[in-house]
């Protein structure tokens, strides 16, 4: 199932909303978790007093406190590990990892207690907890602050695997994932924190994990995408529908589970695909998505799937804007997809 | 405190003696109950390399000499109250803290009445019954969940203790220093428990460690550490209470070593142990300090002897119910195919349901 989202599903146009940002509806959705459910904990490296190095966390341990709101040592091996054991005992931890790339420490507690606990008890024991953590490029960080490496989540079973792009989604995604039952990884782009702005209901809502929405209906190509590349997508439909194309765009939102129906449905009924990811190209999810829609709906297809993705280089300091799909080559990739044949 | 004692802290001498100045733990009535489950975790042990000699099973790492080590830190818990986040070979812990033999042997087995639903390589029990934390095959990596289920408890305001543990081995890897080391930082009450029984499969501790014991690195994360005489089950016990006692007042973390022995193989895939990588003397040296021996002598000169009659018949006892907990697990049957796809997530997700489907159409076609 999937929702057409100029206006969120659930409200109506009388609706009471706030224009945030994505970071403040981040911030937000933890401050509002903190006040529903007081098992509710946040804690990671400089989360406390200083609220984050994005300022994720802030004024959260002014208003809840040093027990609820804390800095840990510097180690995601004891992050993510201790969410776990919390998680295990009946709190609710959000654990921040101040970027995706330095989850490397913390990998073996993910990959190894989280996702697999509830599995290997017989689903005696689970692991209720969220890892935040800032990932994908675009703010000159050079190779260690600005990967995407959603894929080495996406194969793990047992994890569930989130990556917002706007700030409707951020909150609602972030309240799904923290009354969820199961370890979530809740990717934030990072240079959308500020870069994008949107409407937020007051009133509480959720955005359920493996639902795509669709951002813009159309009939000739299907342009899927999430996360950090969403501004572009949308920047090269509109290129494309001045030029008369008729383009739908659609946001997975999230990856782990993935909304298989939803990109079926608008892939068989425009017959054209084109999946954008800045993560390197081998073994990146939308590959799944590719193989899956090969799958599928093989004979509704015009044109071979196209993929505009990340490179398989480590990602470069100087040549930032380079490596990211922009829209010119997300607009190429649809023009040769629908010149095809 | 137990600081008097010269380190190792030890409560029995080799011979059975009470060391003096001690104040022993417990009655007559705890001791032979401690007596009981050390014979019963011995004897488990040999039933259990027998299954694997018969094919029944694929795996088991033997607890044989760590006896008093795992019963004395059993018994220092409360069982369903406190929590245990242990390592494979903790099959004595388990049955201190009362787990099912049949739950140990469905384990064992894979079979369907395994509490962790055939989901793991034999020996890897959990039971949320006791609290016991279903282990993981990675070495270390209980260490920080069981700092956050300790720091959970404290914010909690229960007053539950953790007890995490490990083997020598695992204090090499970074996961052990970040648990301990956040420990420290949060006072959380959660007893480590080396295990060191001097061998990571055939890493001597020597080559483990360049410290001074495991125990010389509590210092760094700001907690006690205390090494005891680990195939003394008194001394283990009172150590291990002390801590955990201070633990659930308040009093934060501690580091304990307990010094024993594995005398067995490290695990089936060991077989050769003493041909490859240990000397006959270092085992007939430890062999001299079975610490079932050690405290049938503390029996006998507490004027509480076991007779041989008395022994040979908990023996047979003790293998009976192995025997009919292993038919039992076995006679559960293998669990179900359709449950591989179950616990993964809460809900089934849609691919899951998928992929859940596809297989069903293919054992459906292979059955008829
Ligand atoms: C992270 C990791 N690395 C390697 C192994 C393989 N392995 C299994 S047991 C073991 C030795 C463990 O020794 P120790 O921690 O001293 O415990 P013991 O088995 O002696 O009780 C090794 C290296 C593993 N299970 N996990």
């Amino acid at each position: 199932m999937t929702t057409t989202e100029s206006r969120p599903a659930g409200t109506s146009g009388a609706g009471e909303s706030t224009t945030l940002t994505l970071i403040q509806a981040i911030t937000l959705g933890m401050q509002g978790e903190m006040r529903r459910d007081p098992r509710v904990v946040v804690f990671g490296e400089d989360v406390g007093a200083r609220g984050g190095v994005f300022l994720a966390t802030a004024g959260l341990q002014q208003e809840f406190g040093e027990e609820r709101v804390f800095d840990t040592p510097l180690s995601e091996a004891a992050i993510v590990g201790a969410a776990v054991g919390m998680a295990v005992r009946g709190l609710r931890p959000i654990a921040e990892i101040q970027f995706a790339d330095y989850m490397g420490p913390g990998f073996d507690q993910l990959v190894s207690q989280a996702a697999k606990l509830r599995y290997r008890s017989g689903g005696q024991f689970s692991c209720p907890m969220v890892v935040r953590t800032p990932s994908g490029g675009g703010v000159k960080g050079g190779h260690h602050h600005s990967q995407s490496p959603e894929a080495y989540y996406c194969h793990t079973p047992g994890l569930k695997v989130v990556m917002p792009s706007t700030p409707y989604d951020a909150l609602g995604l972030l309240r799904a994932a923290v009354r969820g039952a199961d370890p979530v990884i809740y990717f934030e782009p990072k240079r959308l924190y500020r870069a994008v702005k949107g409407e937020v209901p007051t009133e509480d809502y959720i955005v359920e994990l493996g639902r795509a929405a669709v951002r813009q209906s159309g009939t000739d190509l299907s342009l899927i995408g999430y996360g950090g590349v969403m501004p572009d997508v949308l920047k090269a439909a509109q290129a494309l529908g001045e030029q008369g194309v008729s383009v739908e765009v659609l946001d997975l939102r999230s990856l782990v589970p993935w909304d298989r129906e939803a990109v079926m449905a608008s892939v068989a009924r425009t017959g054209r695909a084109v999946l954008v990811s800045e993560a390197p190209r081998i073994g990146s999810f939308m590959t799944e998505v590719a193989s899956s829609i090969q799958e599928d709906v093989f004979d509704s297809l015009l044109a071979p799937v196209g993929l505009v993705a990340g490179f398989d280089t480590p990602y470069p300091y100087a040549q930032d804007r380079v490596y990211l799909p922009g829209a010119g080559r997300i607009v190429n990739a649809a023009v040769q997809t629908l010149n095809y044949g | 405190m137990i600081h008097p004692l010269p380190t190792p802290v030890q409560y029995l001498g080799e011979d059975g003696s009470v060391r003096p100045g001690v104040t022993l733990p417990g009655t007559p009535d705890d001791w032979y109950a401690l007596w009981h489950t050390m014979l019963l975790v011995r004897e488990y042990d040999r039933k259990l390399v027998t299954l694997l000699r018969q094919g029944r099973t694929t795996f088991y790492a033997q607890a044989a000499g760590m006896e008093a080590t795992q019963v004395g830190i059993g018994r220092a818990l409360r069982p369903g109250h406190d929590w245990v986040w242990g390592y494979y070979r903790d099959q004595g812990i388990a049955l201190t803290m009362g787990a099912r033999l049949q739950d140990l042997a469905a384990q064992m087995l894979g079979s369907n009445s395994d509490p962790n639903r055939g989901r793991q390589m034999p020996h890897h029990y959990g039971s949320a019954q006791i609290n016991f934390v279903s282990a993981s095959s990675s070495i270390a990596n209980q260490v920080p969940p069981a700092t956050g289920t300790a720091l959970a408890q404290k914010m909690l305001g229960t007053d539950e203790v953790t007890v995490c543990t490990f083997g020598d081995g695992a204090t090499s890897e970074g996961d052990w220093h970040a648990g301990l080391n956040m420990a420290g930082v949060q006072q959380v009450p959660c007893v480590f428990v080396c295990e060191n029984n001097q061998w990571a499969i055939s890493t001597p501790l020597s080559r483990q460690t360049a410290s001074d014991g495991i125990v010389a690195k509590a210092a760094g994360y700001g907690m006690p550490g205390v090494q005891v005489d680990g195939n003394d089950v008194l001394a283990v016990w009172a150590v291990v209470q002390e801590a955990v006692d201070r633990a659930r007042r308040g009093g934060g973390p501690t580091l304990v070593e307990a010094l024993t022995y594995r005398m067995g193989a490290h695990s089936n895939a060991d077989a050769d142990a003493e041909k490859t990588y240990r000397s006959r003397e270092e085992v007939q040296h430890w062999q001299a300090r079975d610490p079932l021996v050690r405290f049938e002598r503390f029996l006998e000169r507490q004027g509480h002897s076991i007779s041989a009659a008395q022994r040979s018949e908990a023996v047979a006892s003790l293998h009976r119910q192995i025997d009919e907990a292993i038919q039992e697990a076995e006679n559960s049957g293998q669990p179900d195919w359709r449950s591989m796809f179950e616990d993964v997530y809460a809900d089934m997700p849609v691919h899951l349901r998928r992929q859940y489907q596809q297989l069903r159409l293919e054992q459906e076609a292979g059955q008829s």
